[in-house]
C-alpha cells in the first residue's frame, strides 16, 4: 500500500466528505431524470475542484497526480457520472497543458478556476476508435480558421465553456493532418445538437455539436498544423488513469453495497456460506489490485517517467474490474439489487469499458508493447535444447 | 436427448416467433419506457395459445410440453424479455397447479388461465435470509377451516396484475417436519395489499411489488396438494424456473449477438468494417458458443422434465453456467456496438432503434440469484457420486 502524506490524506478527507453530502444524496435522482445538474458545478464551486489539475502558477489547485486520483476514486464512489463531468473536463485541459502557449493556457484554464467545465472533442460519427478518419475540417483564412464538421458523444458539450475540437486542416495527410483547437462557447457556427439518453453515467452531459463556417481565431491552435494526432494521444495517456481512479470507486461502492445488503439479508449470520464468501474475498482483491494499479502510474506521472503503456493497462482493468464486479453485486443481491441502486453501477461502468478509448483498442497498445522487442528468453527453454 | 417437434409444436413456436417479430419488436423500446403492464399484448399472446402451453387438454390448454414451451421463451426474449416474463409468472404457476392440484382445483381454476383470462404468480421470496425465518416472514395460522395469513412477500412479479397468486407460507403448526403450505390466493382477498411497483433495472412492464398479508383469511380449500407439500412444491417450481429463465437468457443473448455482428458487418473504422477485426469475431464468436451450450442445457432439462425424469441438476447446472456467462455475453454485446451499444435512444439518422443498452438491462434480470446462501451448485455437487 502506497502511502499517503498529509496533505493527501487530508484532500481526500475532504474529498470524501464532499462527496458524502453533496453527491451521495442526489445520485439516484439525477440518474433517473438523466439529465446534467448544474447543482453539482454549483455546490463545488467553493471547493474550486474543477481546478484541481490546473497548476498553481495558473491559479489552481495544482494537484499532483496521486492526489487527483484520489479525489476521482471518491466521486466514482459517489456517482460516476459526476466524476466523469469532472474527469472529462480535466481531459479537454490537458490538451492545453500538453501543446498551448501561455496566453491559451490562460485563456482556456480561466473559466476553470471559476468552476466551470470544458469539453473535449475529438469522437465523430465516423471516427471513433479510427481517430484519423474524421471529417470535420479546418481551412486557414487569413487570421482566422474555418471550422466544418460534426462530433458526436462529447462528454460536457451542451454546458462547457471552453471546447477543445479536433479537425482537418490537412484532410489529404489523413491523422497526420489533424489539428487541436480552443473554441470559446457562444463562437457563431457552433450549434449544439441531441443529447444522449444512455444506458449509464445519466446526469452527465453527452451531445452531439455541428460547426458550420465557424471562425476562431487563428491564435487558437494548439501548437502546429498536423500536431493534432500527437496531441490527442498524448492527452489520452495523460488523462486515462483517471479514468482507472473512477472505475475503482465504482467497484468499492459496489462492493460495500452488496455487502451491506448481505449483512440486513443474514443477520446475526456474519458468514453465510464459502461460495458467497469467496466470491465477496475475490471481489475484494480484485478492488485493491485496481487501486494499487491507479496508484502506481499515478506515482509514475508524478516522477515524470513514461506511463503510456501503464496508462493502458490501468484503463483496462480498472474498468473491467468495476464492470465484473457491479455485475457479480446485482447478480449476488438478486431482485433486491435489480431494484435497487446497484443497477446504476452496472450501467455506469459498462460506458467506462467504452470511452475515452475502447479497452479494446487498449489491448492493441499492449499487446504491441507486449510483443516488440521480443522478450529474453532463458537459454534453457529455447526451442532443441 | 432433444425430441424433434410435431406439426402442432411446430406451428406454436412460429407463431411465437412471428408474435416476436410482428408484434413485440416494433413496441419493446416503448414498453421498457413506459413499463406499464402490456395488458393488449398478453391477450394477443393468449389469443395465439401461448397461456396455455403446459396445461393438459383437459383443462383447455395445448399440452405441447416444456420443450416447446422454452423455445416459446426463447423466441419472444429475442425481441422483448419482459412479456416472456410475464408468460413465465404465470405459465409456470399453471403448471404447478395443474401437477399438484386436486379436480376441483383444476376444473375450477385452469380453463381461466389457459385462456389467459386469469393471469397467474407465484410468491415464493422473503426478505430473511430463509423461507420463515426473517420478521417478516409469511406464516399462516389455522383458524376452524380457514387459514390466516400474515406477513409479506418479496420481489413478486405480476404483482397487482395477476388474478392469482401461488402464495408460500409458513404453518405456524407445522405438520411433521415439514412447515411450509402453498396457498392459492385470488387477488382481491381481504387483508391482502399489493405494494407500489418497485423500479427495476430491466424487464420493465413486468410489475415487480411486495405483497403484505394482514390476517387474509384463506379457505381450507385453497391449500395445493396437502399442507406437508409446500416446500417439495417451492422447489419445483424453483428449478422449472431455473429452466425457463434459462430460455430467456439465451433468446436475449442470442438476439445480441445477431444484432452486433450485423453492427459490426456495417461499422467501418480504419477501412474495413469491424467485423474484419479478429478481437471482435471472437467476442462474438465467445456469444454465440456460450448461449449455443447453454441453449442446449435448457433443451436437455426441458426434454428430461418432458419425460418426467428428474431434471433439478440439469435445471442448476443451466442457472449456474448462466450466473456466469449470462451478463457477460451482454457486456460484450455492447461493447462491439460501441457508444450506440450504450444508447437508450437512437441517435437521428444514425440508425433505428437500437435495442442493446436495453438487453444489457434486461438480461441482469434474467440471471439473478435470489437464494444467494442456498446456491445452484449445491445440488450439482451432491448429486456427484
Amino acid at each position: 500500500m502506497i502511502t499517503l502524506n498529509p496533505k493527501q490524506e487530508s484532500i481526500k478527507r475532504a474529498a470524501k466528505e464532499f462527496v458524502a453530502q453533496t453527491i451521495i444524496p442526489k445520485a439516484a435522482a439525477y440518474d433517473k431524470s438523466g439529465a446534467f445538474h448544474s447543482y453539482l458545478l454549483e455546490a463545488a464551486k467553493p471547493t474550486n475542484i474543477f481546478a484541481m489539475a490546473v497548476p498553481k502558477e495558473y491559479g489552481g489547485l495544482g494537484y499532483d497526480s496521486m492526489t487527483q486520483a484520489l479525489v476521482l476514486e471518491e466521486w466514482g464512489y459517489g456517482c460516476a457520472a459526476m466524476g466523469t463531468t469532472l474527469s472529462a473536463s480535466i481531459l479537454s485541459m490537458e490538451s492545453v497543458l500538453i501543446a498551448g502557449n501561455e496566453d491559451q493556457k490562460r485563456r482556456y484554464f480561466a473559466p476553470m478556476l471559476r468552476g466551470e467545465i470544458g469539453a473535449f472533442g475529438l469522437t465523430e460519427p465516423g471516427a471513433g476508435s479510427d481517430v484519423g478518419a474524421g471529417s470535420t475540417t479546418a481551412k486557414k483564412i487569413g487570421n482566422e480558421y474555418v471550422l466544418n464538421g460534426a462530433k458526436c458523444w462529447i462528454t460536457n458539450a451542451t454546458f462547457a465553456s471552453v471546447h477543445l475540437v479536433f479537425a482537418q486542416t490537412d484532410p489529404s495527410q489523413g491523422s497526420k493532418g489533424l489539428s487541436a483547437f480552443i473554441v470559446e462557447k457562444g463562437t457563431p457556427g457552433f450549434s449544439l445538437g441531441d443529447v444522449e439518453h444512455k444506458l449509464g453515467l445519466r446526469s452527465s452531459n453527452t451531445a452531439f455539436y455541428a460547426m458550420k463556417d465557424m471562425r476562431i481565431p487563428a491564435a487558437n491552435l494548439l501548437g502546429r498544423e498536423g500536431d493534432g494526432m500527437k496531441i490527442a494521444m498524448k492527452t489520452l495517456d495523460t488523462a486515462r488513469p483517471a479514468i482507472g481512479a473512477l472505475a475503482v470507486g465504482v467497484a468499492q461502492r459496489a462492493l460495500d453495497e452488496c455487502v451491506a445488503y448481505l449483512h440486513g439479508r443474514f443477520p446475526g449470520k456474519p458468514y453465510p456460506g464459502q461460495s458467497l464468501q469467496f466470491q465477496l474475498a475475490d471481489m475484494r482483491i480484485q478492488v485493491h489490485a485496481a487501486r494499487q494499479v491507479v496508484q502506481d502510474i499515478m506515482l509514475l506521472r508524478d516522477a515524470r517517467q513514461p506511463f503510456s503503456i501503464e496508462s493502458a493497462m490501468t484503463k483496462t482493468f480498472c474498468t473491467d474490474t468495476a464492470m465484473q464486479i457491479s455485475a457479480q453485486a446485482v447478480r449476488l443481491t438478486g431482485s433486491y439489487g435489480y431494484t435497487s441502486e446497484l443497477g446504476k453501477f452496472m450501467r455506469d461502468s459498462k460506458i467506462m469499458q467504452i470511452y475515452e478509448g475502447t479497452n479494446q483498442i487498449q489491448r492493441l497498445v499492449i499487446a504491441r508493447a507486449v510483443l516488440a522487442p521480443a522478450p529474453a528468453v532463458p537459454q534453457a527453454l529455447k526451442a532443441g535444447e | 436427448m432433444t425430441t424433434e417437434m410435431n406439426d402442432k409444436q411446430r406451428l406454436m413456436l412460429e407463431s411465437a416467433k412471428a408474435f416476436a417479430t410482428e408484434r413485440l419488436d416494433g413496441v419493446a423500446a416503448e414498453l421498457d419506457h413506459s413499463g406499464i403492464f402490456p395488458k393488449s399484448l398478453v391477450s394477443a399472446m393468449a389469443g395465439d395459445g401461448m397461456m396455455g402451453i403446459l396445461l393438459p387438454e383437459a383443462s383447455g390448454g395445448s399440452d405441447l410440453g416444456f420443450a416447446t414451451y422454452v423455445a416459446v421463451i426463447q423466441a419472444l426474449s429475442g425481441t422483448c424479455p419482459a412479456v416472456a416474463s410475464i408468460l413465465n409468472q404465470h405459465a409456470l404457476t399453471a403448471s404447478i397447479i395443474a401437477q399438484w392440484g386436486n379436480e376441483d382445483q383444476k376444473s375450477r381454476i385452469l380453463p381461466a388461465m389457459a385462456k389467459g383470462d386469469s393471469l397467474g404468480s407465484f410468491a415464493v421470496s422473503e426478505s430473511g435470509p430463509a423461507i420463515g425465518v426473517g420478521p417478516d416472514a409469511l406464516i399462516a395460522r389455522r383458524q376452524g377451516k380457514k387459514f390466516l395469513l400474515k406477513g409479506s412477500k418479496a420481489f413478486v412479479r405480476n404483482a397487482g396484475v395477476a388474478d392469482l397468486y401461488l402464495v408460500f407460507a409458513t404453518l405456524a403448526e407445522p405438520v411433521g417436519a415439514k412447515g411450509l403450505a402453498a396457498f392459492i390466493v385470488q387477488a382481491g382477498t381481504a387483508g391482502m395489499t399489493v405494494g407500489p411497483s418497485l423500479e427495476t433495472m430491466g424487464l420493465n412492464g413486468c410489475p415487480v411489488a411486495h405483497i403484505t398479508f394482514d390476517d387474509a383469511a384463506v379457505n381450507e380449500e385453497s391449500v395445493l396438494h396437502d399442507l406437508s407439500a409446500g416446500a417439495a412444491i417451492a422447489e419445483q417450481l424453483l428449478y422449472l424456473a431455473a429452466v425457463a429463465e434459462g430460455a430467456q437468457t439465451v433468446g436475449i443473448a442470442q438476439a445480441a449477438a445477431t444484432h452486433a455482428a450485423g453492427y459490426a458487418k456495417h461499422r467501418v473504422q480504419f477501412h474495413h468494417p469491424v467485423a474484419h477485426q479478429e478481437a471482435i469475431q471472437t467476442m462474438l464468436a465467445n456469444m454465440a458458443t456460450d448461449s449455443h451450450l447453454a441453449w442446449l442445457g435448457v433443451q436437455r432439462a426441458a426434454a428430461l422434465i418432458d419425460a418426467g425424469e428428474p431434471f433439478e441438476v440439469e435445471a442448476a447446472m443451466v442457472k449456474s453456467f448462466l450466473a456466469r456467462f449470462g451478463s457477460r455475453m451482454m457486456i460484450d454485446g455492447c461493447q462491439v456496438e460501441g457508444g450506440l451499444g450504450i444508447s437508450e435512444s437512437a441517435p437521428k439518422g444514425i440508425r433505428e432503434a437500437l435495442p442493446l443498452a436495453r438487453l444489457f438491462r434486461d438480461i441482469a434480470g434474467t440471471t439473478l440469484l435470489d437464494a444467494p446462501a442456498d446456491f445452484p451448485e449445491k445440488l450439482i455437487a451432491a448429486s456427484l457420486s
